[in-house]
């Protein structure tokens, strides 16, 4: 990543929040990692207080986002920063359990970067996640503008 | 309730019996009415004759008076005939008054006191002929003469007269009698005739109505059958959903329940990495101290017993790891199943012809190499076709064949014979083995999720007959089991021809 990219993990399961962080750094990737274990959390740190997304201009996200959350759909989520001026270029990874079609589909629909269904098997998601981070450092994230 | 409403309650056939049994009694009064005017008509007929008998009787008489007279005058002999003539009527007519009359005693009494005098009429008659014959013309005449021959007449009149008017008042008395019947006959009709009209109006109204109560409940049918219909369509609707709920329950379950697992696996993991880099350490310390001792040969001992310790701590560690990460994997594959199951329950149906005799000698054909391993045999007789889910019937009938070869007997040859057959709106295909059977107990267990029957020697979760049943159901048809232990099984699967609109199909 060439620039200080923030990586924003929105995920209600502390300890799947923990496995992911400790597998994307084993693949080297050492930029900032903020877990948020609810989407209201996440929403105002993104959007700041006024909700306008304002606050993030000029920095560079990238949005790992579980679809299960207690307090909103991940759904909603991507669909705000995708409809929101500054955000909409933000890339958002979906990681979650879900592999239903229609969700998928929806998913994309509304701009979803990459879609990737955690496995359900440890080694596998170890190895997903690992492979996710090396991605993570070879792509181009555009700041916020 | 009003007797108005009570009456219309009786039935037509009540009604009609009623009509029918006064229709019987009026023929019956009327008969005997008929009979009675009858012989009131006959017994006036009889007074009649009687009458004219006695009128007859007193002319006959008169007449040979007359001709008695006639000769008596002229001495002619045509009166001489005449008057044999009469004189024989009266004698008839007294015998055939006296056989009239023989009924009626007061009448008979009469009879008795003029039948003497009417004879003694008669030998006067003869006595003043006979003179005159004899040309004793003074004689005769004085016979003619004498008033108590004059008195004899008017005592017959008398007679007669009272025989007559005795008839007359038996002839009133009789009419009345006759007159009286026919008006029986006439009232009981009149009452009969408004009787059964009555009652026909009633049977006609009764009939009407139940005429019109029975398009009522053929109105009613019609409209409950439409009724039926909706309220079947309503409930097939219902139960979808509610299975639609169970499936969404059963997927969020299995989902949630999988989430803590991935953590539980996930540390498990991270765990036993720590144990390693923790003996790895102890290792390097280890090393480091025996550089520093290794002038001091006592410690040798000491060192063999550290390492036997940190040996069995690292077989206690790895056996508790074993623990955690194979009841893990066993607890994933249950969730697993039941997400397969349930995601299985939220796949759409596409229905479509399937060619089933073909699609079971594929599916044969992919595990015939597994079969020629156990030495067992499929026998595939000519299925008939369906309109349903293709992946569905794979699924089904993988699972049956697998099954059978799986519980084969050992040591002997197994023979797995399909064959199917179509009524109207199913078709029945059986799978039939020569295997190790199922115990009766266990018909309805083998079905149920997670559980398994006899000897648990095969692999296995106990899941395929639970979906093979769900499949089987969601398709709208049935399957069961029928076994003898020890000697094979039949899984009957029976399924619509067609599947069912209302089950959730491929948009």
């Amino acid at each position: 990543m060439t620039q200080p990219v923030t990586i924003i993990m929105i995920e209600d399961d502390e300890g799947h929040g923990r496995l992911i962080e400790k597998n994307i750094r084993r693949a080297g990737v050492n930029n900032e990692i903020l877990p948020f274990q609810n989407g209201s959390d996440a929403m105002n740190f993104m959007f700041g207080s006024d909700g306008t997304g304002q606050t993030s201009k000029g920095r560079a996200y990238l949005v790992l986002l579980d679809l299960n959350l207690p307090d909103m759909s991940g759904i909603d989520i991507l669909k705000k920063i995708k409809e929101n001026e500054h955000l909409k270029r933000s890339p958002v990874i979906v990681l979650t359990t879900t592999d239903d079609e229609v969700e998928i589909q929806r998913c994309y629909d509304l701009g979803c970067n990459v879609y990737i269904t955690k496995p359900v098997n440890y080694e596998s998601f170890a190895n997903a996640i690992r492979q996710l981070g090396l991605f993570f450092s070879v792509i181009q994230v555009p700041p916020a503008e | 309730m009003r007797l108005s409403t009570r009456i219309r309650r009786i039935p037509p056939s009540v009604l009609l019996a009623i009509g029918f049994a006064l229709m019987v009694l009026i023929s019956i009064f009327a008969g005997f009415f008929a009979y009675q005017s009858q012989q009131s008509a006959a017994r006036v007929a009889h007074t009649l004759a009687v009458e004219g008998e006695i009128s007859d009787l007193l002319l006959a008489l008169r007449v040979a008076e007359s001709a008695e007279r006639g000769f008596l005058i002229t001495e002619d002999e045509v009166f001489l005939t005449r008057h044999a003539e009469a004189a024989s009527a009266v004698k008839r007519q007294l015998i055939q008054l006296t056989a009239l009359v023989s009924d009626n005693e007061s009448q008979l009494a009469r009879l008795r006191i003029l039948r003497p005098l009417i004879e003694r009429r008669l030998a006067d008659f003869r006595a003043a002929i006979e003179l005159r014959r004899q040309n004793r013309v003074e004689a005769a005449n004085d016979i003619v003469r004498r008033t108590e021959n004059r008195d004899a007449m008017v005592r017959i009149n008398a007679v007669a007269r009272d025989m007559l008017g005795e008839e007359a008042a038996l002839y009133r008395e009789r009419g009345t009698e006759a007159s009286q019947s026919y008006m029986g006959t006439f009232i009981l009709m009149g009452i009969g005739g408004v009787f059964i009209l009555v009652l026909g109006l009633m049977a006609l109204l009764a009939l009407r109505r139940s005429d019109r109560e029975r398009d009522e409940a053929q109105q009613e049918l019609i409209e409950t059958n439409e009724n039926l219909e909706s309220l079947v369509a309503d409930r097939s609707r219902d139960l979808i959903a509610a299975n639609e709920e169970v499936q969404r329950f059963a997927y969020i379950v299995s989902h949630d329940l999988r989430s803590p697992l991935v953590n539980i696996m996930g540390f498990t993991s991270e765990l036993e990495a720590l144990r390693d880099q923790i003996f790895m350490q102890m290792a390097t310390l280890r090393q480091n101290q025996n550089v520093k001792d290794e002038t001091e040969a006592e410690t040798e001992e000491a060192q063999d017993s550290e390492e036997a310790t940190e040996d069995e701590l690292y077989t206690d560690f790895d056996e508790a790891l074993q623990f955690i990460k194979n009841s893990i994997s066993k607890m994933d594959k249950l969730i697993s199943a039941v997400l397969t199951l349930s995601r299985q329950g939220r796949r759409a149906f596409k229905p479509e012809f399937v060619d089933m005799t073909e699609m079971v000698d594929d599916l044969t054909g992919t595990v015939a190499h597994q079969a020629g391993e156990k030495e067992a045999e499929f026998k595939v007789e000519p299925l008939p076709n369906i309109y349903s889910d293709r992946l569905a019937l794979e699924q089904i009938f993988s699972n049956l064949i697998d099954n059978s070869l799986k519980y084969l007997r050992p040591g002997v040859p197994g023979l797995i014979e399909i064959k199917g057959r179509e009524t109207p709106l199913q078709v029945i295909y059986e799978v039939r083995d020569n295997g190790r059977g199922i115990e009766e107990k266990d018909f309805q267990r083998i079905f149920e999720l997670f559980r398994r029957s006899g000897t648990q020697d095969t692999p296995g979760e106990g899941i395929g007959l639970a979906h093979v049943r769900a499949l089987v159901r969601r398709m709208g048809g049935d399957m069961k089991v029928e076994s003898v232990f020890g000697e094979g099984s039949v899984f009957t699967v029976t399924l619509p021809k067609k599947l069912p609109k209302n089950e959730r199909t491929a948009e």
